[in-house]
């Protein structure tokens, strides 16, 4: 039996000026028309990626036009300490915005500059660090001869490398699986050495691809806690997902992409706040002080508040249950990410 | 270095590395043990065998290493990754042909060591104080063929007791165990008898195998480029009617006018084929290795660089 959380007992009134839609909520001017909040400048630490009137048309074996996967798409990542969500359905062009700002495609139209280079730039990209969308990785080099050479790669000092590897390896939680081959690896693990190359080098600005694809709701809790450290440790991350809650938990800014092009973006906070209504939660009331409260509402404000018991999201549940579960288990299996970053990623 | 050591690792570590070199290595070995009316030219026919095995088996370990390098990196999505971090594309592709050609020089000095043995283990007639007739040297036969279970014996057991690759611990065991076959014949004459340490093999296939070595790199340098745009089959399919119009072209093209000038667009394969220069007790002139390899370093810098070009042009997904 699971005992219900202290949460439930809370209650929540949500009073209705606006008319509410059929799911129960407000509508949201930006997100249903395509407007765009004001993004915040960041005169101090610069923009950590612009992107103008991005276009990019895929085309045959001969040259010709065969999809068009951007079309004018325009934001702007500010650096230092921000996560910034690429959101939107498969196919909408998020991971061809992400190869693009990497220089591993080329814009058909409009231009992309990241760290205030090219996207090709080789010297800017020492400070970039990216997980693809699919751990693409060697399969048969071990995790720890992996970080090794991508360390390499960064032309880091031998003794460096070696003492990065060993940490991201803890991060992860590989570390009891370091020196099998990656080939061997599930795709939750192969995810977590993909999440370790990418910040070998302690990258300014980290570039994540669907960073919780394949991870299971514990993992997925664990990378956002790591996504939400680094932010705290003043990294710049740009992540795509199509999982809005992933988006929603971690990033503060984010443009919403549909059929390459962007719909909406700005503050997350601001994209989602409901202006329009007022929320006020108290602890569980005894039936005659809500009545009378209600009473005062109608009286006050002339409309009728919706009042209801707030409820856990199931990711919350699980990962509650799990907790308490993994507490009374004595030989708990598989990896574990702990959610902390290295100690180089932080120093 | 990082890019080189990285392909010559992935590459010798994939079991079609392991299983065309054993291929050579056994059926180079076999030959002249199984061989009938060879009319007085055994050694010829061990000799040409072991160098038709080493180029024909060559060009497929070219085609897999290259295709391995960047054609399967491009559809596995591993050279996203890699021109995500701070390495220039040329170089990564010029990274990409060390690793290639360090793999490639590896099998080569297999199938040399296989082909040197082989040449000594065929029938010929002997005038030897304890023995006068034909002999044909069986136990050093024996000894080659058992490098190929015995590497795998002791790659099976490093596998098990410390989780080390396996194809790779094999390949690398192998070629330590061939060169330790070799020294071990030396101790032994060709009757079998034990002698003084003196190794009876012909050296003179060495600038011969050194040759097809030679026309292999060039090839893997073809290779890569193909693999640049297509997969692994078109790129074998294009090197293998490379290889057959580059072996004729001196018959095809060689002349004036138009075919002259295709005669210098199509790489001349028969520099690199020399087993007939070694009849009769022939060598191979350094001159001509020396030419040879001008021509092979020629070759591989114009394709490269011309790799080299497609592969900044070209989209990483």
């Amino acid at each position: 039996m699971i005992a219900p959380s202290q949460d439930t007992r809370r209650l929540n009134v949500v009073s209705t000026h606006a008319p509410l839609d059929r799911n129960g909520s407000a509508p949201c001017a930006c997100r249903d028309q395509g407007e765009t909040t004001e993004m915040p400048a960041n005169p101090a630490t610069g923009w950590a990626v612009e992107v103008d009137g991005l276009g990019k048309i895929f085309t045959d074996f001969w040259h010709r036009p065969k999809v068009r996967a951007l079309d004018n798409v325009t934001f702007r990542v500010p650096a230092g300490g921000s996560v910034f969500g690429l959101l939107g359905p498969n196919g909408s062009g998020k991971s061809t915005t992400i190869k693009i700002l990497l220089g591993l495609l080329r814009p058909t139209s409009g231009s992309a500059r990241v760290l205030a280079a090219p996207p090709d730039d080789v010297l800017a990209k020492q400070r970039i660090g990216y997980l693809p969308e699919e751990s693409y990785l060697y399969r048969y080099l071990t995790p720890r001869e992996t970080l090794s050479f991508y360390g390499r790669l960064f032309s880091l000092p031998p003794d460096e490398c070696r003492r990065r590897t060993d940490e991201l390896l803890d991060m992860v939680g590989l570390t009891h699986a370091a020196d099998r081959s990656v080939g061997e690896f599930s795709k939750g693990m192969a995810r977590r050495v993909g999440l370790a190359q990418a910040l070998v080098n302690n990258p300014s600005l980290l570039i994540l691809d669907e960073p919780t694809s394949g991870l299971d709701p514990i993992a997925c809790r664990q990378v956002k806690d790591l996504i939400a450290a680094l932010a705290r440790s003043g990294k710049t991350i740009l992540m795509s997902s199509h999982l809005l809650a992933d988006v929603e938990d971690v990033c503060t800014e984010l443009v919403i992409l549909h059929n390459g092009r962007a719909r909406a973006a700005g503050l997350t906070r601001k994209l989602l706040t409901q202006s329009d209504r007022t929320r006020l939660t108290f602890p569980s009331l005894p039936a005659d002080t809500l009545k009378r409260l209600l009473a005062a509402f109608r009286a006050e404000a002339g409309a009728d508040p919706q009042v209801d018991h707030p409820s856990l999201n199931l990711e919350q549940f699980f990962l509650e249950v799990v907790e308490a579960a993994s507490r009374s288990d004595t030989s708990p299996t598989g990896a574990t990410l702990g959610g902390k970053p290295a100690p180089f990623l932080v120093s | 270095m990082a890019l080189a050591g990285l392909t010559t690792a992935e590459c010798v570590r994939q079991p079609i590395y392991l299983l065309l070199t054993t291929a050579a290595v056994v059926l180079t070995g076999i030959a002249p043990m199984l061989a009938m009316h060879q009319f007085g030219e055994e050694g010829r026919l061990a000799r040409d065998a072991g160098l038709a095995l080493q180029l024909t088996i060559g060009l497929a370990v070219a085609v897999t290493t290259a295709s391995t390098a960047l054609a399967k990196e491009r559809s596995e999505g591993t050279a996203g990754a890699l021109l995500s971090k701070p390495v220039g594309r040329t170089l990564v592709f010029l990274g990409k042909y060390a690793g290639v050609a360090v793999v490639l020089l590896g099998f080569s000095v297999c199938s040399l060591l296989a082909t040197l043995m082989a040449e000594r283990v065929s029938e010929r007639f002997l005038e030897l104080p304890s023995f006068t007739g034909y002999v044909t040297d069986y136990p050093t036969g024996i000894r080659l063929l058992l490098t190929i279970p015995a590497a795998y014996a002791v790659a099976a057991v490093v596998n098990y007791r410390t989780r080390r690759p396996f194809a790779s611990v094999a390949f690398r065991t192998l070629l330590g165990l061939l060169l330790a076959a070799l020294l071990v014949c030396a101790f032994f004459d060709r009757a079998g008898q034990l002698a003084g340490f003196a190794f009876e093999v012909d050296w003179r296939i060495v600038p011969a195998s050194l040759l097809v070595t030679l026309a292999l790199l060039v090839m893997a340098a073809f290779a890569l480029a193909f693999s640049v745009r297509l997969n692994t089959v078109p790129t074998l399919a294009a090197c293998a009617a490379l290889l057959a119009l580059g072996l004729v072209s001196a018959y095809l093209f060689r002349g004036n006018g138009w075919t002259a000038a295709l005669y210098r667009v199509v790489p001349d394969w028969q520099h690199f084929w020399m087993p007939d220069a070694l009849r009769s007790g022939g060598r191979i002139p350094d001159a001509y290795l020396t030419s040879a390899g001008l021509y092979a370093a020629g070759w591989t810098t114009a394709v490269l660089a011309f790799g080299a070009w497609l592969f900044r042009r070209s989209e990483a997904v």
